[in-house]
């Protein structure tokens, strides 16, 4: 463990790593000073807060070099799968088949964010007929046309149905300028009927059986294409193998966030975390490689929560945040302002929950599938929230919106409404463009606001 | 012992000066806000020091509250003007369980516990629909002063439907209902209900009773019956509604240094 561990800026970080470096710090070959990645473009950097561990450093450069790490992978002659939409079912099916990396076009809606549009992809979405009217995830269309952030993948697998209509008409868009996808449907979760066979998911909730079946269906498609692509027949084992490593990665995860959102004093910052969580999605296009950031991440935080240290104050208050933010330095901000994260919800938590492994691969992840927030209402969704809410002890809570995104345009007012039914914590919706550099002062006061309130009310 | 609460808002700058034992307010003022912001705050601190005898070196805590409070300087601390608007509604209506708080530049919804504690709040402050600029401008593209809106409005007997809250479209629209004749006062009135609809969405709606209306467009007859008509409760302007943001802070340093001092 850093025997000091802090938040230090990225040109704090250049010469903090001169110093770990003479300690000896040892790094994968994507290793290397943070500040390099400035150059790539990524002037977002410049204004973010860093954990000054050799763990954070290392979940940062894995992060920061996935596009190579792809780039790499196709000089290698792996096969590379574009997984849209899915969430965390896919691409395990994809990482359980040798030399294949796959990975998430969709996060392509980050690079405008992190530099700071400095990329042109929003104008050549622009130009394609894709205007800011839509959500941010049209950088994605960009990306594939300039060909400068990821490689083209070999196959692209995208989930339509109950996802969101933005992201469909995306996808569409690209599809028609000559990038074929291969669709595959997940139906809206419904309730099952009394007469129907119900089948309890990962996370809490359930589905009709008939619900089950269908995406089992549409996976079996997807398998056969995977094999077609790689010529290697993706039995049961082999599934069952990937699942038990994407559960690994889960395990690590679950660990991590429940010692950090559990700690007395904060062991690591908000932003860390959200890197980390994101790891569940896809595994930044490399699953071995996740589990050691990972596991580095775990030892780091269970040290410093043995020793007792922390990057925040004892008194932040303990905030639940809900959906992923465009401006990474507005989860800095809420830290300025008194609060720490204990709790989030970023869209994507049932890959955070464990695949199954006592029913067959396939079911398994259909089960999974159909466990997305996404694909259900926001009523069950504030209802996954109000429970982890109540288990990390979160006193209050942050919904963040990103303008022109929106998988349920009344989703805040939603769950504000379920949790404020459900729980004595107060709630605050607030938009967080890509940039958000103008607005600062104004979200400041809001986040300011909420801790105060927050504050006021353990006094009573 | 002198306490003083300072609201740097986006159209005026208010201090209350307080008596921190009695939490009586010994004066009050106010001045437009401008570009040279703590200079303005400034010279308004003093000049109330000087019109009421008082001295300076009197002052305890003062309290540093609204959009501009991070650049008074000899402020002792900085609060949101969320919680300052609470803790001065309160002091003066401790009965009222929502607030609704609408300035130049942002409006808001404030929901109270039975003790004065903020249980939930929403801010618009995006968008000018729903803000007293919005008022502003309607007042000056119908060549009225903002004091007469209320006036004019109450005459009113079929007000406009005004069907856009974006400031710059409303405006188009005002052109187009003053081109087909439609008197003034009925699209004053139309626009202070088009507000009032605006703030209530903002979850007016959730909180209790009694509502209280404060900020500087609370003191424009009109707006507090736009705002019952809407919401289908009677809602209590609060006394001093431009000034009790400051007042708040007031309190808040008045409380701090007593409690420093036991």
């Amino acid at each position: 463990m850093n025997n000091d561990p802090r938040q230090i800026t990225l040109t704090e970080w250049d010469e903090h790593y001169e110093h770990l470096q003479k300690k000896g710090l040892r790094e994968p070959d994507y290793g290397g000073v943070l500040s390099r990645h400035v150059g790539d473009g990524n002037k977002r950097l410049l204004k973010l807060r860093y954990d000054n561990s050799a763990a954070a450093l290392r979940l940062w450069n894995f992060l920061l070099t996935e596009e190579k790490r792809l780039h790499q992978a196709r000089a290698e002659g792996k096969k590379i799968v574009g997984v849209m939409k899915d969430l965390g079912t896919v691409p395990v099916m994809a990482y359980s088949l040798d030399n294949v990396a796959a990975f998430y076009p969709d996060g392509a809606w980050w690079i405008p964010c992190v530099m700071e549009f400095g990329a042109g992809l929003l104008e050549v979405a622009d130009s394609l007929g894709i205007d800011e009217s839509f959500c941010p995830v049209r950088a994605m269309l960009g990306a594939f046309i300039t060909e400068s952030h990821f490689p083209i993948p070999d196959k692209l697998i995208c989930s339509v149905g109950a996802t969101c209509d933005d992201f469909s008409a995306i996808a569409q868009r690209l599809d028609a300028l000559g990038y074929p996808i291969m669709w595959w449907e997940i139906p809206h979760r419904r309730k099952p009927e009394s007469d129907e066979t119900a089948v309890k998911l990962p996370g809490g909730g359930a589905a009709p059986k008939s619900q089950i079946e269908f995406v089992m269906s549409e996976f079996k498609r997807i398998k056969v294409v995977l094999e077609e692509l790689t010529g290697q027949y993706l039995n049961a084992e082999k599934l069952s193998a990937g699942i038990k490593k994407a559960n690994q990665v889960r395990r690590c995860l679950a660990e991590l966030r429940n010692i950090v959102f559990t700690a007395k004093l904060c062991p690591i910052g908000a932003i860390e975390m959200l890197v980390a969580e994101m790891l569940a999605i896809h595994f930044c296009s490399d699953q071995n490689e996740t589990i050691i950031v990972l596991t580095e991440l775990v030892n780091e935080v269970k040290s410093r929560v043995q020793f007792g240290k922390g990057v925040l104050n004892a008194d932040a208050v303990k905030v639940f945040w809900i959906n992923p933010v465009a401006d990474l330095q507005v989860m800095n901000l809420l830290e300025d302002c008194g609060g720490r994260i204990c709790g989030t919800e970023y869209l994507f938590s049932h890959a955070l929950d464990l695949i199954p492994e006592n029913v067959p691969a396939i079911e398994a992840l259909a089960m999974m599938a159909l466990a997305d927030p996404m694909v259900g209402s926001s009523v069950d969704r504030a209802e996954r929230i109000c429970a982890d809410i109540r288990r990390f002890g979160s006193e209050a809570v942050l919904i963040s919106r990103i303008p022109g995104a929106s998988h349920c345009a009344l989703e805040g007012k939603v769950i504000t409404e379920a949790i404020h039914a459900m729980l004595e914590v107060s709630v605050l919706e607030i938009e967080v463009p890509p940039v958000s550099d103008s607005i600062h002062p104004t979200l400041c006061t809001r986040l300011e606001a909420l801790i105060e309130t927050t504050k006021r009310r353990r006094t009573k | 012992m002198i306490c003083a609460g300072i609201d740097a808002g986006s159209r005026t700058i208010k201090i209350v000066l307080m008596d921190a034992e009695t939490k009586t307010v010994i004066t009050k003022g106010l001045i437009d806000q401008g570009v040279e912001q703590e200079k303005l705050v400034l010279d308004l601190y003093e000049r109330l020091f000087r019109d009421n005898h008082l001295n300076k070196e009197d002052v305890h805590r003062i309290v540093a509250t609204g959009y501009g409070r991070k650049i008074i300087n000899f402020a002792h601390a900085t609060i949101t003007e969320i919680t300052c608007q609470a803790v001065g509604v309160h002091h003066l209506l401790p009965e009222a369980m929502t607030i609704i708080d609408i300035g130049g530049q942002d409006s808001k919804i404030l929901h109270l516990d039975k003790d004065g504690k903020i249980r939930d709040f929403s801010m618009n402050d995006r968008c000018a629909g729903g803000t007293g600029h919005f008022l502003e401008v309607v007042a000056k593209r119908l060549e009225v002063s903002i004091e007469s809106l209320g006036e004019m409005a109450s005459k009113s007997k079929t007000p406009a439907a005004i069907s856009s809250m974006c400031v710059v479209f409303a405006e188009t629209e005002i052109i187009g209902l003053l081109a087909t004749g439609k008197k003034r006062e009925d699209i004053i009135a139309g626009i202070q209900r088009a507000i009032a609809q605006r703030v209530a969405a903002m979850s007016c709606h959730n909180g209790g009773f009694p509502i209280a209306f404060t900020g500087g467009v609370a003191m424009i007859s009109g707006m507090d019956t736009a705002l019952q008509s809407v919401l289908g409760h009677n809602v209590i302007v609060s006394p001093y509604p431009q000034m009790t943001c400051a007042l708040g802070a007031a309190i808040m340093a008045s409380s701090e240094s007593v409690r420093a001092r036991l």
